[in-house]
């Protein structure tokens, strides 16, 4: 890093060993009108004990702050405050140079302090996509960017987004007599995009509410490793994926046991797979069909066979045919 | 027009420094006196060059502030509003369709009670262009909670500046103040300025202290969770009680200011040139204040009785206050370097706002003719403030005059 | 001045926000063929709806235009002359924003009218959780289980014209049955849905309930503060930090009870609620880390006991908990209290885990009691048996 560059240091957050060594205090509480079987209020509730509390939060708009924070009642244990529904890049940035400033001048006390903004999907992967990755090539402050991804804009009923699904019901994508497919794009590769884009910033990873104690240490490793950080996390949504909120959990691992949302971490250059995508990509598990997983959310109901052998072959060729399987889509056979 | 010349004996003691220098450069000099701590720049002519200036003191170790470069208005207005509630003195500034572009930061800042000062230099909306001076853009958000104040000088510039802070950063106050300035003419201009001290400043300017509005983690808030139909009200009922209180605030700090640095700028709000026997005057913002007074120094020479009255402050509109004072006249005539597209009588902002203030509180109404004037930065000439006076005097007379003129305008 | 008819439909958001719509859009159009004018709508601060948390939907019907217009000079009408309940378990009253509080079922209903809830239980099950009040109503029982859909695709098991035929019953100088009928028909070509209605129509009585019958409970409620009191810059405070707290034996101090929102509770979002085997819990943690409401207290023990206030019935604690009928989720309905479950262990264990065991046993399988798609042509499988009942009224 340039000797220009004035990192300052970050709180030492370890990795939690083990499910039981995960504190109890909880920094994001109940009081939120979210959905039953909300992931992405359970993204929040991990990130913020994860964070701990000398922390603020700067919340962009969309599910987690109309739902979370419905005036006069907050289920924030830190301080928290809205920001627009482009701005968590610039929000994060703001309150961090804000800190690195005073503290300099000695007008409030010398402490690491996490700052992080979170986007949804809309927020982080549409509108809000200049500002983080401006945010992503500053090396000089650190924080976190967290997008939770429910695959729409949900908090307006359900619209499709950058992140949505190819071929998903929503009522911007409602499949009708002329066209059964509304939304024929597919799914922007967000944290690999975040990650080749932005040489200097040092950890990308993608997370799931299924897999807590890990989603906790990525939300750990990103505010102790230093500069600005990106997670996309994965979130089911039982109001917009139709779904029986039972499910919740169990649709975010059949997502990562049909290879359809990988999960890794990238610290300083270095890819590490982890969890059932490790062993996918190992060879030691074999990719569970997009089918069990599609036909059990109403947003995919009015699939025929040829569309779910479409997805399929998406998949597959994410998952055999790309250089970096799941994360960077150039060919492979490059040489020649 | 604040008095220039300081008698000797106070210019000794106050040991300010006469500089040459934009009116851009003015308020760059003003931010590094207040020890601004947060900066973002995005370049957009002709605001920008006040980033410039900033950017070198910066570098040259003159200025301790983190300077941030964002990728578009919307981020940059965003980063100081976050930073402010942060507890971090900010600046920023704008021109033209950058300060439209930065319009979602400018409409939630006056709610959220972040007290940041904005420059904004004052520029046509493009499309369809032109670098040069237009007011709209400023005037966007007068409906929103924003304090609006419009300088003339480059002296004018840097003492508003300073006051900015202490007006926004009052605590009954907290909210955004944009301060403007004409482009190119003020922003560009290299004019003969007194640069005060930095222990002057310290004297009249104290630390921003956000108490306990501040998002930090010794103070566990949530700032704007969202509102409904059974809040925003009250909400809104309280930005009002900003305004109810700022001409009293405005009032203070400026009799505060001529205390420390000596420079008297009388009423804060309006600024009155031979008015005292005209028969008619003219009112305007901004930098057209020279070609109109040189005119009305001409008319005056040839026995019209004509004087000038220069709006500061246009966000609080001192309505009662400037009604008082040109209900004696005969006939007044407002030159708007704005539009203001179907308003009533399709006159500008200035004009239609000032016969709102007439009628509630005047107790002679005199005819009020608007004068569409120097759109895009053209030039207000002597004979545009005469030919629009002539009308004036005619309305004064009992004559129809159309309520609103364009002048200078090629048919 | 003419006539106003008011209805209400208490429903279950998203889950049954297309039927609530289909009745009370049913409601006016049935209404149209005798002569009338109305309006269907949501409640305005419903939308967003989230699921289960407790919406309105309104159906103001009047004779003439102006009578009409004054139904809706107001948002939402204060007074009405039917309320219809579409799920048993909202019963023990709504919330649906924070502030609000929890209003009982029957909040807006008019006295003397009738309130008709979807149950499969009878009277006195239901006025052990509707609310106290101190004029008398009318209380009707159509019978069936809650029906449940979601966003994108609708479970069209009748419910909704066997509501329109109870409320013709219950207020039939609203709608005929006739006007009813031709609704259907005309509009919803459908000759099955005739028959499910008439049946509910012919079936659907009423009872009397007397002033000060059913449930004594107080209810949370919540007075908005005026500019003044209200904190500058759109601010609030935050949640404090939770702590330890007293075993209601021993009076250790162990365990951890988070700090939790004390102007919302979102019990009544639930239609079936998570009890707990202590004996047999393994203190994986796995429920309270996984529960998005943090609705789990560490026990001083180190077990996890739900927090009933909070907790709003997802379900997900049963899917990940690792240990067999340790964690059941039970129709919300054998319930009428928020006790704490592990304070009633403690006290007796016996006495707890009896009780816990027949409640297990008496607990639908998730096919029944579960809200929701699971999966394609689920609906197509479930309906026979809907119709079935729609067929006996």
């Amino acid at each position: 890093m340039s000797t220009f560059v004035e990192e300052k240091p970050t709180q030492t957050l370890e990795p939690f060993h083990g499910v039981k060594k995960v504190p109890h205090e909880e920094y994001y509480t109940s009081g939120h009108r979210t959905c039953q079987a909300c992931e992405s209020a359970q993204i929040m509730k991990l990130m913020a004990k994860a964070a701990g509390p000398r922390t603020v939060v700067l919340g962009s708009t969309g599910c987690m702050y109309v739902a979370n924070t419905s005036y006069y009642a907050t289920p924030w244990g830190v301080p928290w405050m809205h920001t627009q529904l482009g701005s968590s890049g610039a929000a994060a940035l703001g309150a961090a140079a804000a800190f690195r400033a005073q503290m300099r001048k000695g007008a409030m006390k010398d402490e690491p302090i996490n700052v992080i903004a979170f986007c949804g999907d809309g927020g982080g992967a549409d509108m809000g996509l200049n500002a983080i990755s401006a945010t992503l090539t500053h090396p000089d402050y650190n924080l976190l960017i967290l997008m939770y991804d429910n695959e729409s804009y949900a908090n307006t009923d359900i619209q499709i987004s950058g992140t949505s699904p190819y071929g998903v019901n929503t009522s911007f994508s409602t499949p009708g007599k002329m066209k059964r497919i509304m939304n024929h794009r597919w799914k922007k590769n967000m944290a690999p995009m975040m990650m080749i884009g932005h040489p200097t910033c040092k950890y990308v990873s993608t997370i799931s509410t299924s897999y807590p104690l890990q989603a906790m240490n990525s939300v750990r490793r990103a505010l102790s490793v230093g500069g600005p950080t990106f997670i996309h996390c994965l979130n089911p949504c039982p109001k917009g994926w139709d779904f029986d909120p039972v499910m919740s959990f169990e649709l975010g691992e059949l997502a990562v046991n049909t290879g359809i949302w990988p999960l890794y971490e990238i610290e300083n250059g270095k890819l590490k797979l982890y969890g059932k995508t490790k062993d996918i990509a190992n060879g030691r598990f074999k990719r569970l069909p997009v089918r069990d997983y599609l036909l059990k959310q109403g947003r995919f109901a009015h699939f025929i066979d040829e569309d779910i052998e479409f997805f399929q072959s998406k998949i597959d060729e994410m998952w055999n045919k790309w250089l970096v399987p799941g994360i960077v889509p150039l060919q492979k056979d490059l040489e020649g | 027009m604040a008095t220039l010349t300081v008698p000797v004996e106070e210019k000794k003691k106050v040991q300010e420094q006469e500089a040459l220098i934009t009116g851009a450069e003015a308020i760059a000099i003003a931010c590094k006196l207040a020890n601004v701590d947060v900066v973002t720049a995005y370049p957009i002519r002709p605001y920008d060059t006040v980033m410039q200036y900033i950017s070198q003191l910066v570098a040259d170790g003159e200025m301790d502030c983190e300077y941030i470069v964002a990728e578009g208005e919307h981020s940059q207005f965003e980063i100081v509003k976050h930073a402010s509630v942060c507890g971090a003195r900010t600046f920023c500034g704008s021109s033209g369709v950058g300060w439209m572009y930065a319009m979602e930061a400018l409409t939630v800042s006056p709610a959220l009670r972040v007290p940041m000062v904005c420059m904004v230099g004052n520029r046509a909306l493009d499309d369809p262009g032109a670098f040069g001076v237009e007011h709209n853009d400023a005037l966007a958000v007068r409906d929103l909670g924003w304090l609006l104040t419009w300088v003339d000088s480059a002296q004018e510039a840097l003492d508003t500046a300073l006051i900015a802070y202490r007006v926004a950063e009052d605590r009954r106050i907290f909210v955004p103040l944009a301060l403007s300035c004409d482009g190119a003419f003020l922003t560009h201009s290299q004019a003969l300025v007194n640069v005060p001290t930095a222990e002057q400043v310290k004297k009249f300017l104290p630390a921003y202290n956000r108490g306990d509005l501040l998002l930090h983690p010794d103070n566990v808030i949530s700032v704007a969770p969202q509102a409904n139909e059974d809040w925003v009200m009250e909400i809104r009922r309280q930005n009002y009680a900003v305004t109810e209180i700022a001409p009293q605030v405005i009032r203070e700090v400026y009799a505060e200011f001529e205390k420390v640095f000596g420079r008297k700028y009388g009423n804060p709000f309006f600024e009155e040139y031979m008015t005292e026997d005209a028969d008619v005057v003219l009112l305007g913002m901004g930098t057209l204040s020279t070609p109109v007074k040189v005119a009305v120094r001409k008319m005056r020479e040839q026995g019209q009785k004509v004087g000038f009255v220069r709006l500061r402050w246009f966000r609080p509109f001192a309505g009662p206050e400037i009604a008082k004072t040109l209900e004696r006249f005969k006939a007044i005539g407002v030159i708007d370097r704005d539009f203001s597209f179907g308003s009533p009588d399709l006159s500008g902002v200035v004009a239609t706002e000032l016969r709102s203030a007439m009628y509630t509180t005047a107790l002679t109404h005199p005819p009020v003719l608007d004068f569409i004037c120097g759109l895009g930065g053209r030039e207000v000439t002597v004979p545009d403030v005469e030919k629009m006076t002539e009308s004036v005097f005619e309305a004064a007379k009992g004559k129809w005059q159309p309520s609103t003129q364009w002048i200078g305008l090629r048919s | 001045m003419g006539q106003l008819f008011a209805v209400e439909i208490i429903y279950r958001g998203v889950f049954q926000k297309t039927l609530a719509k289909n009745i009370t859009r049913g409601i006016v159009l049935a209404a149209r063929n005798e002569g009338k004018l109305g309006i269907s709508f949501g409640r305005y601060g419903d939308s967003p709806e989230r699921n289960g948390i407790p919406a309105k939907s309104f159906a103001i019907v009047a004779n003439d235009q102006e009578t009409l217009e004054a139904g809706m000079a107001q948002y939402e009408p204060k007074q009405v002359d039917v309320t219809v309940v579409l799920d048993d378990s909202l019963c023990k009253g709504a919330e649906s924003w924070a502030w609000y509080g929890v209003q009982p079922v029957h909040h807006a209903l008019k006295a003397g009218s009738t309130l008709i809830v979807v149950s499969l239980e009878g009277k006195t099950e239901l006025l052990e959780k509707i609310h106290r009040r101190n004029e008398p109503y009318k209380l009707g029982i159509v019978n069936g289980a809650p029906s449940f859909s979601g966003m994108w695709v609708y479970k069209d098991d009748h419910t909704d014209v066997r509501m329109i035929g109870a409320i013709a019953k219950a207020l039939p100088q609203l709608i005929s049955f006739k006007s009813v009928e031709q609704f259907i028909t005309e509009k919803l070509k459908n000759s099955v849905k005739v028959t499910s209605a008439r049946n509910a129509f012919e079936r659907f009585t009423a009872t009397e309930i007397k002033p000060g019958e059913g449930n004594p409970e107080q209810l949370l409620h919540f007075t908005l503060p005026g500019w003044q009191k209200m904190r500058d810059g759109v601010s609030i405070t935050g949640q404090p930090q939770g702590g330890p707290y007293a075993d209601p034996v021993t009076g250790e101090v162990g365990g951890f009870r988070p700090g939790r929102n004390e102007l919302y509770k979102k019990y009544t979002t639930r239609t079936m609620r998570p009890v707990v085997n202590f004996k047999t819990c393994t203190k994986c943690t796995l429920c309270g880390l996984n529960c998005p409401d943090a609705s789990f207290d560490v026990t001083p023990e180190g077990t996890y006991d739900v927090n009933l206030e909070s907790c709003c019935g997802c379900g997900v604690c049963e899917q990940v908990c690792p240990v067999k009928n340790c964690i059941s989720m039970v129709n919300e309905s054998e319930f009428d209290n928020n006790q704490s479950q592990w304070e009633a262990y403690r006290k007796d264990q016996d006495a707890y885990l009896k009780w816990l065991e027949t409640t297990i046993e008496k607990a639908e399988p998730i096919e029944k009691r579960a809200h929701g798609f699971r999966y394609r042509s689920q609906y197509e499988k479930e309906i026979p048996e809907a119709l079935e009942i729609a067929a006996k009224g």
